[in-house]
């Protein structure tokens, strides 16, 4: 489904010289998987999310990502979104003005204009936002709120995991999704993701600490140092990064 | 009057609006006219091409009335008075539509407004340019505002400029007044936009909320300039202006000065400016979303302008001014 094969790219600021975060990163996410990328800060865990989804200020300078055999670098984040990629920011914005129904509601219908499909009605789309609230324990009014626009760190991350439900993508990357949320919030939220599991959607879980996993059970996990995947495993490596750290990779890489 | 009569770039008012050098080359106007009025060129000029009518005078004395005035390319300039007797309510709604037709292009229109004790006016005033690319046309709007004590003053504007459009508002407020004026301006390609505004704390008591946003592109120039003036009778005023702007590409500008001027020391008064570039990391988290990117950019341009919108602007005219922000939006240029 998602194939990154020796990608290099660096992070090129408006100001002061660009560098080389990833080096090599060859990665394979068949669909129906759920993959954890885990690392210490600063190995490239936000820049492959933010390479894999387009964002400006990125430059790959060599390698591949493909999605389902096409060629991802190539086309606009917008072009990537319609064909079911799906972020959930470490860091969501805050877009004043904007009321979180009225914003999904436009994703949702660009979407579904770039793939060639009819418009969501109006009583269908209240009835998927309330189930997708009622799923996260969102309360009603907070939807009609600019979005994210004074939410705690907490409900910023509950409300990705709504646009995701309602956006139904079929590759998830999940971005430091844990942070911010307390025990009974990250098992609200990992409980939505869970509900997007299946057959046909693949999933990347970029995580710094395993507690997330215990509630997103992965299929594989990947340590990334310097900018390379440095082991793979199954879930056990998790638990094991959990005990000995990262220190080993760091000094390896 | 002459041309020499004129403010120009070295007028600390008019330095960003020069309006001698808009004039250059259409001194014909000017002549056998009358002089500068102590009021001042935008009274001078909505008196000279009156046309002869006179100044008007209206006299509201009921409740929730609303009066409507329209100008467009080739009408006469609008000369007079206008009073609230205490207690009486009403709505003024100003239209200035600029056409691009090849009438002509002088839109002058001056007021002297009285607000009696406890009278409440809204005036709004929704300055709309549909020319194709270009236009001649200078438009020139001024009010001058007294408000008796107790009176409630709520201005609206909307500007989307000319060769030179210049949208004055002067206001002198007695005990316990209340004001508040918000604007939109929309800067397209070789439109000029200002926004001047002066509002007199003159006794104490006085709350005054002003919330303007504007945009500019490639080539268009907004210009804000607010004061607030606390007297030294003018103790417990309260007083908050904000004016933000955000540059849609290289080579729009804004050109902004807030101030405050303060003689009382019993006062909270507060002021707030911005000009920027729409944040490309909003963009980006609506690209991923979905969205494409002029969709993206302008749905945040349109929230950050609605913003500004007052909440007592009734339909359908929110929705009318709602429509011109959007239409401006869509259009490329």
């Amino acid at each position: 489904m998602l194939d990154l094969k020796n990608l290099h790219a660096r992070v090129v600021p408006e100001d002061g010289p660009s560098r080389e975060i990833l080096k090599g990163l060859s990665l394979h996410v068949p669909a129906g998987e759920v993959h954890a990328v885990m690392g210490p800060n600063g190995s490239g865990k936000s820049t492959l999310s933010y390479v894999l989804t387009g964002k400006h200020g990125y430059e790959v300078t060599a390698g591949s990502a493909t999605f389902e055999g096409e060629d991802l670098l190539v086309l606009e984040p917008e072009v990537r979104a319609a064909k079911g990629l799906f972020l959930s920011f470490q860091y969501p914005l805050e877009i004043a003005g904007v009321p979180v129904m009225t914003f999904v509601r436009a994703a949702m219908n660009a979407q579904r204009k770039a793939r060639g499909e009819a418009e969501v009605s109006a009583p269908d789309f209240l009835k998927l936002s309330k189930a997708a609230a009622a799923r996260l324990r969102i309360d009603p009014e907070m939807l009609k709120r600019p979005l994210n626009v004074g939410f705690s760190g907490g409900e910023k991350k509950r409300l990705e995991i709504y646009q995701m439900l309602m956006l139904e993508p079929r590759f998830m990357i999940l971005d430091e999704t844990d942070s911010g949320l307390d025990i009974d919030a990250l098992k609200v939220v990992a409980d939505g993701v869970n509900a997007l599991r299946g057959p046909g959607r693949g999933m990347l879980v970029i995580t710094h600490y395993q507690r997330l996993l215990d509630h997103i059970r992965p299929d594989r996990v990947h340590v990334l140092s310097a900018g390379r995947i440095a082991k793979s495993g199954g879930p056990e490596l998790a638990l094991e990064l959990e005990k000995s750290g990262y220190d080993q990779f760091l000094k390896a890489g | 009057m002459q041309l020499a009569d004129l403010p120009s770039r070295r007028t600390e008012t008019w330095k960003w609006s020069d309006l001698r050098a808009a004039m250059a080359g259409q001194e014909a106007v000017l002549i056998g006219t009358g002089a500068m009025l102590a009021e001042g060129p935008i009274a001078a000029f909505a008196e000279m091409l009156g046309d002869g009518y006179g100044p008007s005078e209206l006299v509201i004395a009921g409740q929730d009335e609303t009066f409507e005035t329209r100008m467009s390319e080739g009408d006469a300039g609008q000369f007079g008075s206008v009073t609230l007797k205490a207690g009486a309510s009403a709505t003024l709604l100003e239209r200035i539509a600029v056409t691009g037709s090849r009438l002509r292009p002088f839109l002058p229109a001056h007021a002297r407004i009285t607000l009696e004790p406890g009278a409440t006016l809204k005036r709004i005033v929704v300055q709309t340019n549909a020319a194709d690319a270009v236009d001649a046309a200078l438009v020139l709007n001024e009010a001058v505002v007294t408000l008796g004590a107790g009176a409630t003053f709520r201005q609206f504007v909307l500007g989307q400029g000319a060769r030179l459009a210049r949208i004055e508002t002067s206001v002198t407020a007695a005990e316990g007044a209340t004001i508040e004026m918000n604007a939109v301006y929309l800067a397209a390609s070789r439109r000029h936009v200002d926004l001047t505004s002066r509002v007199t704390h003159a006794a104490p008591g006085v709350n005054t909320r002003q919330l303007v946003r504007g945009v500019a592109r490639k080539g268009g120039r907004g210009v804000f300039q607010g004061k607030f003036l606390v007297e030294r009778a003018g103790q417990k005023a309260d007083a908050a202006m904000q004016h933000n702007a955000l540059l849609l590409g290289e080579g729009a500008e804004v050109f902004a000065k807030p101030e405050l001027e303060i003689y009382a020391d019993d006062v909270a008064c507060a002021h707030g400016n911005t000009a920027g570039q729409i944040d490309e990391d909003a963009v980006f988290y609506l690209r991923q979303r979905g969205l494409p990117d002029d969709e993206a950019r302008a749905m945040i341009t349109r929230a950050f302008l609605f913003e500004a919108l007052p909440s007592w602007l009734d339909e359908p005219l929110r929705g009318e001014i709602e429509g011109c922000i959007d239409a401006w939006l869509r259009a490329s240029s």
